[in-house]
């Protein structure tokens, strides 16, 4: 089974962007993968009040091929615990944060409160994890470190510029997993699995403008071995996705 | 023909390192036909001795490497002297600028001098491109503005950010200088890359690999799997740098 563990649905006019369920599954399709996992781009409650309802819609239309993350604001209090609340009951898989859009650091209380009712649910936290400040690998591994009981994502595994830092702080801080979407570089793939272990790394695309099909041939070309691919691609996801209660 | 339209080669300070037989060897794998090439910034630091090696290089493998000239625009008059030799005695073919190794702003007045020099020859300019504070989508255009009888190549699709922050700065200058196209290295977004060719036109993309920084087996698949109609297909794997650089 092949999981993509970071994909988006939102319709963003001032951006212009428009990513729709029916696409994503139209991407998975193309790329031969099982099940993606799907998040807005924007958070909820600000600045789309619906975000969590949208991905739920988008979820419910493809029951058997999506799962939803849950894109929390850390900044509006029990406003943003209620909505992860929400989001768990209507079987959401875990939490997205994304430091770049919110300015809050991973490390503020905050976004240690979200983290830790997430794994209240033993749901994973997915940060973006790239070469911006406020989400480069040492920061988001100050909220690993504050959050043991947590499983902590590092999507893009650090970027373009950041991928070597990733696998370093995910040597030291053990809730840490790296998270393969957009990073362009196949051998660090597979020197992330030599030096973490295959269950530490998960396939994911940034899908559907990101293209699953190129982003499952790069792990592909990382060489991993079959039983380490197998992990990579989908064991390890579905492992963490299914624990959620 | 399908044409990688750069690819470094050479000992690099930092970083991987390739000879033009580990190039050949990546082309032949990846189903391509000739390769665009630059230095890598040298153990040594002087681009003139690698602008030696590189043009070796293409001498040695005629039929499957087009090199361009690497120097340094803050040792101005030294750079364009540099340029004139390398276009004229060694017979290189554009001017590659990498304004993040060699720390300068690609939109500094002081760059004009070299490329004066390429828009003196008719010869294309490769900006190593994206790289924040020194060679933004904005800044690339910026100087392209002033020379737009030189066409422009920006590597990275512009930027490099995994957010996708620097696209629109991009897609601006793509709008306001019709001299600037983009490669396809490392693109964050395969839509970005199919909004190029349906907003500017094929002829404003070309197929990169950045090998050995980056995997050619991966990034040709960015244009073979783009969702483009056969023709722009063609265009960014290798008929718009069979065109400019005169292949």
């Amino acid at each position: 089974m092949i999981i993509d563990a970071h994909m988006h649905v939102d319709d963003i006019p001032a951006l212009g962007w428009k990513m729709e369920a029916s696409l994503c599954v139209e991407r998975l399709d193309e790329a031969g993968i099982d099940r993606g996992v799907v998040m807005t781009i924007v958070d909820a409650p600000e600045v789309n009040p619906d975000a969590i309802e949208l991905v739920a819609r988008a979820c419910a239309a493809y029951p058997d091929r999506l799962w939803g993350l849950a894109r929390i604001h850390p900044w509006y209090g029990d406003e943003s615990a209620a909505l992860l609340e929400r989001a768990f009951e209507l079987g959401f898989k875990g939490l997205k944060l994304h430091p770049v859009s919110t300015i809050a650091h991973p490390s503020g209380e905050d976004t240690l409160r979200l983290i830790r009712q997430a794994a209240a649910h033993s749901a994973p936290t997915l940060f973006h994890c790239g070469d911006e400040p406020l989400t480069t690998p040492l920061a988001v591994a100050e909220a690993g470190a504050a959050c043991p009981e947590a499983t902590i994502i590092l999507g893009h595994m650090g970027g373009y510029f950041h991928v070597d830092e990733a696998i370093e702080v995910a040597e030291r801080v053990p809730n840490l997993v790296l998270e393969t979407s957009a990073m362009p570089y196949p051998a660090k793939i597979r020197e992330a699995v030599e030096r973490l272990g295959a269950e530490r790394v998960i396939y994911g695309s940034d899908g559907p403008v990101c293209s699953p099909r190129i982003e499952v041939e790069k792990v592909r070309l990382a060489g991993l071995g079959a039983d380490a691919e197998r992990l990579v691609l989908g064991g390890n996801a579905l492992r963490l996705f299914e624990a959620v209660r | 023909m399908i044409v990688d339209s750069l690819a470094y080669l050479g000992e690099a300070i930092s970083g991987p390192s390739a000879s033009a037989a580990d190039l050949i060897d990546a082309m032949d794998g990846a189903g391509v036909d000739r390769a665009v090439v630059v230095p890598a910034k040298p153990r040594g630091y002087h681009l003139g001795p690698a602008n030696d090696l590189l043009a070796e290089a293409v001498n040695d493998h005629p039929g499957r490497v087009t090199g361009l000239a690497r120097v340094d625009p803050n040792l101005g008059d030294e750079a364009c002297a540099e340029l004139e030799r390398a276009l004229g005695e060694l017979g290189l073919r554009g001017l590659f600028l990498h304004p993040w190794e060699e720390t300068f702003r690609v939109s500094a007045p002081f760059v004009d001098a070299v490329v004066d020099v390429a828009r003196s020859h008719s010869v294309p300019v490769v900006i190593a491109a994206g790289y924040p504070w020194l060679s933004e989508g904005l800044q690339v255009g910026d100087l392209a503005r002033r020379f737009p009888e030189v066409r422009f190549i920006a590597t990275n699709g512009g930027q490099i950010n995994i957010s996708g922050l620097g696209q629109t700065d991009v897609e601006l200058t793509l709008a306001a200088c019709p001299n600037v196209a983009v490669q396809t290295a490392s693109v964050y977004r395969e839509d970005f890359l199919e909004n190029v060719v349906e907003r500017f036109g094929a002829d404003r993309l070309l197929f990169a690999s950045a090998f050995p920084l980056l995997d050619m087996s991966l990034e040709i698949l960015r244009a073979h799997w783009m969702h483009v109609d056969d023709a722009q297909r063609s265009a960014v794997l290798g008929g718009n740098a069979a065109d400019l650089f005169a292949l």
